[in-house]
């Protein structure tokens, strides 16, 4: 049986008069990706913050967390030594190229200068950046950043790694390639954590997320089968409001969940053909018939979804 | 997972040196623009001031004024570099490049990123004091080597003016109002506390108020070691720094815990 690398219960956090965090509970088991969904404002950096330390959740009501057994209200440092974090930011020092950067980190972690050259030489070849390894950090573009920040986490050879937010604004290319190295990673062994806004990101690489909404779990579960236990099959998107009222009588009778949010609407159901009747009283253009997936699910669970049953 | 064993992570005095080194190695990449002014500012009022007046001027303290100014101005040096480190230097890394966050991902407290910034400021307040002190000494304004002690003194300027800094750093929500700390804080500072003329020279009541300056300590126990004489009065300097740097020093690292850990 998998052992449990972090686990959570009951965790608030309040800053001023915003509850942040509000009574969340969650474990991590080795070896797998787990992933925080949720929109701007969820919740989800704060907690990340608190697995090494940085953010201190709310003394009442009383919440544990635990990462590899430890507290990191009492045990930041040795939490943070078999850990590797990647944070929201980009925050590399610019004054030095890519590997003084690593050799600055490697430091920190007393690694001995020979093993750290060579530890620096692997990381970078990992990650793809062997040939930038005297660059400096201003002439790197945004994914080669994000990449050496990686391997900046990866330098202690971490058991877990915290990443928030690993490939927001970065181009397709560079997101796949993360991806491919977190699976990697994954299957070597190591413990992901990782906040996203992307569902295809989700659908990828994790294993299990957990949908946060204004500080609360959502849902939580495997992606794939909470998309399938948990949402229609097929939805029609319909782009306009006024196209949609001239087919709102004919929709399929059963198994159909409307959602109309941003000028747009979204017909789900179990079933394909009626959808695609309705089609026929449409123009050409202003609809698309499409599998759900996971971000349908995040609109339906963080509520911008209403759910009319007809 | 329960660990019995905590994982070996790095020794306090491994955890500051390795901030102290990344800031050595940050600040050695632009050396040239870093310490042009700390080097300049002070041969230039020297020069300025020194040549200018010191024909009409009598002895101070016992010593010609030029004697008097230069060995007073490695200290000034020392207070600026320190202070502008842990001023808008801290406040840059804080707000702007995230360097602290990026640390404390890092197998490193609070106290580790802030002791070795303190550490650092000391260090470079040691420096720029030696360098001056070397380019009087070629003047023959100072006596040597006695005042190559002016190391000492120089890195205690150092850590009292990072802390005092920090402490400043706690409180400013926009980088600009760190001239007001400039202007009303270290300014003065340069004037009244003993480096220009002796404070024995002040009236009374501002002569007891130059004993509540850092920089006043400093002066004095660095003229005590260019002339190789130590008074009791020295006593009550060290006992002023020590207190100074802990008690600030203090206040300052907790204010910043709060703004670092949320």
């Amino acid at each position: 049986m998998s052992q449990t690398v972090i686990t959570l219960e009951n965790i608030h956090k309040s800053f001023a008069d915003v509850k942040a965090v509000n009574g969340v509970s969650f474990s991590v088991p080795e070896s797998i990706c787990f992933g925080l969904l949720g929109p701007n404002g969820a919740g989800k950096t704060t907690l990340l913050k608190m697995l090494y330390g940085v953010c201190i959740p709310d003394p009442r009501p009383v919440g544990t967390i635990s990462v590899f057994g430890f507290d990191p209200r009492k045990n930041d440092l040795a939490i943070k030594f078999i850990s590797g974090v990647v944070p929201q930011e980009d925050n590399l020092d610019e004054e030095l190229n890519v590997r003084q950067n690593l050799n600055v980190y490697a430091r920190f972690y007393n690694i001995p200068r020979q093993q750290a050259s060579r530890r620096i030489n692997d990381l970078l070849n990992f990650m793809e950046l062997s040939d930038k390894h005297t660059d400096n950090i201003r002439h790197l573009s945004g994914g080669m950043k994000r990449r050496l920040i990686i391997a900046r986490a990866l330098l202690n050879n971490p058991r877990l790694l915290i990443l928030d937010e690993p490939t927001t604004g970065l181009d397709p290319q560079v997101r796949h390639l993360i991806w491919e190295k977190l699976r990697g990673l994954k299957r070597e062994g190591m413990t992901i954590i990782l906040t996203t806004h992307y569902m295809e990101e989700a659908f990828q690489i994790c294993d299990r997320v957990l949908i946060m909404d204004k500080g609360k779990c959502v849902i939580e579960g495997n992606p794939q089968k909470l998309v399938a236990d948990t949402i229609e099959p097929f939805v029609l998107e319909i782009y306009s409001k006024e196209a949609f009222s001239a087919v709102k009588s004919s929709l399929p009778s059963h198994c159909t969940t409307i959602d109309e949010s941003a000028g747009r609407v979204r017909v789900y159901s179990c079933d394909e053909a009626g959808l695609k009747d309705i089609t026929r009283m449409l123009k050409p253009g202003t609809y698309f018939i499409r599998q759900s997936n996971l971000e349908d699910l995040f609109l339906k669970t963080t509520g911008s979804m209403l759910n009319e049953q007809q | 997972m329960n660990n019995s064993n905590v994982p070996s992570y790095p020794p306090f005095i491994v955890r500051v040196s390795g901030v102290w080194l990344r800031h050595f190695n940050v600040y050695s990449k632009s050396l040239f623009s870093n310490s042009l002014p700390p080097f300049l500012e002070p041969l230039i009022f020297l020069a300025g001031i020194g040549l200018g007046m010191a024909g009409y001027l009598p002895k101070m303290a016992g010593m010609p004024y030029l004697t008097f100014l230069a060995t007073g101005l490695p200290l000034t040096a020392a207070m600026f570099v320190a202070a502008s480190e842990c001023s808008y230097g801290t406040f840059i890394r804080l707000e702007f490049d995230k360097v602290y966050d990026a640390m404390l991902a890092a197998p490193l407290s609070v106290y580790d990123v802030l002791i070795g910034e303190i550490t650092w400021a000391a260090t470079i307040g040691m420096f720029f004091s030696l360098v001056v002190v070397v380019v009087v000494a070629c003047f023959g304004l100072v006596p040597m080597p006695a005042s190559l002690l002016t190391i000492v003194p120089g890195f205690l300027t150092g850590m009292m003016f990072a802390v005092a800094s920090l402490l400043v750093t706690s409180f400013v929500p926009n980088i600009n109002q760190f001239n007001f700390y400039f202007t009303a804080f270290l300014s003065p500072m340069f004037f009244f506390c003993g480096v220009v003329f002796p404070i024995e020279n002040l009236p009374h009541a501002l002569r007891i108020a130059a004993e509540i300056f850092p920089l006043t300590h400093v002066v004095r126990l660095a003229r005590c070691f260019d002339v190789l004489t130590l008074s009791p009065v020295v006593l009550w300097d060290l006992f002023y720094i020590i207190a100074f740097t802990i008690i600030i020093g203090w206040i300052a690292i907790n204010r910043l815990r709060a703004k670092l850990i949320q």
